[in-house]
């Protein structure tokens, strides 16, 4: 706690007290709240809110001797851990999530987890799908745990594809585009289309499938920046492709927030999107019949994976109980519990076999694109990633040709990469 | 200065009076002001212990970033035409509520009411009148034309949220205006009728200079605030499409905490109180307030 104490100084000293008096007054407000283990999350849905808080009252009746608050952190998730990190007044256990995670990472200020690891008999690390556990690896040291990943899936509209007389899903690029074609028609006849086959947004995580199912990336194996590759530019060719021929929409043109509001509303008759459209079907358009499927496969089967972990900082008074509570969240235990509605897929194989995630006739789509399944991340700083979103909006928005549009924006690029920091090394 | 013992008896209540707002203000904006000028000439990251010196090389970077040169001319286009407009409607605006007109009441009440809104609610529902489907579009499609989604197309975007400032704050400076009109004694309306003045010589020859003073402070003020308009711009647009709305506070916010660049961001709001600082200025050298 901290009071401002009315010194009764002469007036005439006032000035020169004051900024001494402000030193003092700053010093003595040290951060509180170093009693007890501080266990931050962001804050998606009510819903989901609830299951967290399910699975720690799960935790403490198992572990009543380990006493931790949770601090959810409603909004500004990543501006807010940053003010945190930075003036030492982070919470002992935090989401990380994995397109932010380099930069954390790069930083030094995570607490390194190897060694809990290793000292866990009940850890088993061969039980977690790798590309979640790369996903928090820095120079070969874990970072984070994984607690639950969603790939990007299809989804697709029955009664749409039944209308149009459809009776097989596409597998492929070609059959995407064809079948969208046959999915867009002007139901009421203004003229104008109000059902698009498909539909595209401007957004590195949404071209990423296509960039790795065509055997590019983002940041090629050896370090490279790839966006100039011809690999890229086809995929992105392709994609944009869909929208100016206008066989796919997107969102702003129908005036809807994201393209789940879009598939919801029948203005497309497929979207990509992660698990998290469910919910939100079930609780906006309860009535939709719709499908999931893999995502159509370019030269090779690929998805994007999003994947969230816990973390630690360097600098926590509790590292023993953070481990305990993180081990125990992505143990077989916490982890069954958390992710027993299809809130999110489980990382771990056997919490994932055990619970019939390989049966269950949603779920098995998405484990099955496990097995391909990559996380998004790059050795760049964000200010890349929103660099590529402005070339993007000049391509969707503008018809800049996209070959001319990443070209542009390479050399820019290369200025981000991230470099570790020295003093870590 | 020798000061008679009652004059340090007023003075000491009136330090003691201020003392706490100052000490507020002291910790809460002169302090972070300097600091701010003080690590902008350090590569600081908040999550790196090591912070460098750098000298200039956050404003040469600045200098050579085409983000911030486009966040520049963005601020610089958005002030240019918000305060001219917002200034001159919210004049007019209070003359006509300054007449004896039916439902004076009811319309100068209408006219605040987006000014005490947050910018928050009027940003989101601008994003759905600006929409495809929204309600611009609509009442266009009356008169036979077809419009743009006005947020995501870049040559429209940054006037829909100038055009949204506009309407916003007018209605707040047309209170300042009214104020300053019921001043103006009304003599020199009545000796304007017998010369002959009509209506809009009335508003041109007396209102208009008359009202110099507060017209001095509505500039000033939104001068700064459209300088530093930010809400609209994260509500809205996050900068976009094509950086076409990037303000210098939205490019400072986004390197500052989205980037870990606090130095850089640092820099750069340095520079917009410069431009801030110059425009004042020269707006109190070539327009004082006091000329009449």
């Amino acid at each position: 706690m901290c009071f401002l104490v009315p010194i009764p100084f002469k007036i005439s000293k006032y000035l020169r007290y004051l900024s001494g008096l402000i030193l003092l007054w700053m010093a003595a407000c040290q951060p509180t709240g170093n009693d007890t283990l501080r266990l931050s999350s962001w804050v998606s849905s009510p819903s989901e809110t609830n299951l967290f808080k399910q699975t720690l009252a799960d935790f403490r009746q198992t572990h009543p001797e380990l006493d931790f608050k949770y601090e959810p952190i409603p909004g500004n998730y990543s501006e807010k851990l940053q003010l945190m990190l930075g003036t030492n007044t982070a919470p002992d256990l935090f989401f990380l999530k994995g397109m932010t995670a380099p930069s954390y990472m790069s930083f030094g200020i995570l607490n390194p987890l190897d060694n809990w690891m290793a000292q866990s008999p009940d850890f088993e690390a061969t039980d977690f799908f790798p590309f979640a556990l790369e996903a928090f690896q820095y120079d070969g040291v874990q970072y984070g745990l994984p607690k639950d990943f969603n790939p990007y899936v299809l989804f697709y509209n029955k009664a749409h594809f039944r209308e149009a007389g459809l009776d097989s899903l596409p597998t492929n690029w070609q059959e995407l585009e064809q079948m969208s074609a046959q999915l867009t028609k002007d139901r009421d006849g203004d003229g104008k289309m109000d059902q698009y086959g498909f539909i595209v947004e401007p957004s590195i995580e949404m071209v990423m499938p296509f960039v790795y199912q065509n055997d590019g990336h983002f940041q090629n194996p050896d370090g490279s920046l790839g966006i100039t590759d011809d690999s890229f530019i086809e995929a992105l060719e392709f994609y944009y492709g869909l929208y100016q021929k206008g066989v796919a929409t997107i969102a702003q043109d129908q005036g809807v927030a994201w393209n789940g509001d879009a598939f919801g509303r029948g203005t497309c008759s497929m979207a990509i999107s992660g698990g998290w459209l469910m919910p939100f079907l079930k609780d906006n358009y309860p009535e939709i019949d719709y499908g999931i499927i893999p995502l159509p496969a370019g030269k090779q089967r690929a998805t994007v994976a999003f994947t969230t972990a816990y973390a630690m900082p360097k600098k926590t008074a509790f590292e023993g109980e953070a481990w305990q509570i993180m081990n125990y969240l992505v143990g077989k235990e916490g982890m069954a519990n958390w992710t027993n509605t299809g809130v999110a897929m489980p990382t771990r194989r056997s919490v994932a076999e055990a619970n019939g995630f390989y049966e269950h006739p949603v779920f098995k789509t998405f484990m099955e694109s496990a097995a391909y399944a990559r996380p998004f991340q790059v050795q760049y700083s964000e200010r890349g990633f929103e660099e590529v979103v402005v070339a993007f909006q000049a391509i969707f928005f503008m018809g800049k040709p996209p070959r001319e549009a990443m070209e542009e924006i390479a050399s820019q690029i290369k200025k981000y990469r991230l470099v570790k920091n020295k003093k870590q090394r | 200065m020798k000061l008679s013992a009652k004059q340090k008896e007023q003075a000491r209540t009136a330090y003691l009076f201020i003392g706490f707002p100052l000490l507020l203000f002291s910790v809460f904006t002169f302090v972070p002001i300097l600091f701010a000028f003080f690590i902008s000439f350090y590569d600081w990251n908040l999550l790196i212990p090591d912070k460098p010196f750098v000298g200039l090389a956050n404003y040469v970077e600045l200098f050579q970033d085409k983000v911030f040169l486009v966040a520049i001319k963005n601020t610089l286009v958005y002030t240019i035409g918000v305060v001219p407009i917002q200034t001159l409607l919210a004049l007019v605006l209070a003359f006509i509520m300054n007449q004896k007109l039916k439902g004076r009441a009811f319309f100068r009440l209408a006219f605040y009411i987006p000014a005490v809104t947050s910018s928050v609610v009027t940003s989101i529902i601008f994003v759905w009148i600006y929409s495809k489907p929204g309600l611009l579009n609509y009442l266009l499609s009356l008169i036979g034309v077809e419009g743009t989604d006005y947020l995501t197309n870049p040559s429209t975007a940054l006037f829909a949220i100038m055009a949204l400032n506009i309407w916003t704050t007018s209605g707040y400076f047309m209170i300042s205006f009214l104020a300053g009109l019921q001043s103006i004694p009304q003599s020199l309306y009545e000796a304007a009728k017998i010369d002959g003045a009509n209506q809009w010589q009335q508003f041109w020859k007396i209102t208009v200079p008359m009202v110099r003073p507060v017209t001095y402070f509505v500039v000033v003020l939104s001068l700064i605030g459209c300088f530093q308009v930010f809400d609209q711009i994260y509500v809205m647009s996050a900068g976009g499409p094509v950086n076409s709305t990037t303000t210098m506070s939205y490019f400072t916010y986004n390197n500052a905490f989205k980037f870990f660049r606090l130095g850089y961001g640092a820099a750069s709001a340095v520079i917009l109180a410069l431009i801030i600082f110059g425009a004042t200025w020269l707006q109190k050298k070539y327009f004082p307030a006091d000329a009449y």
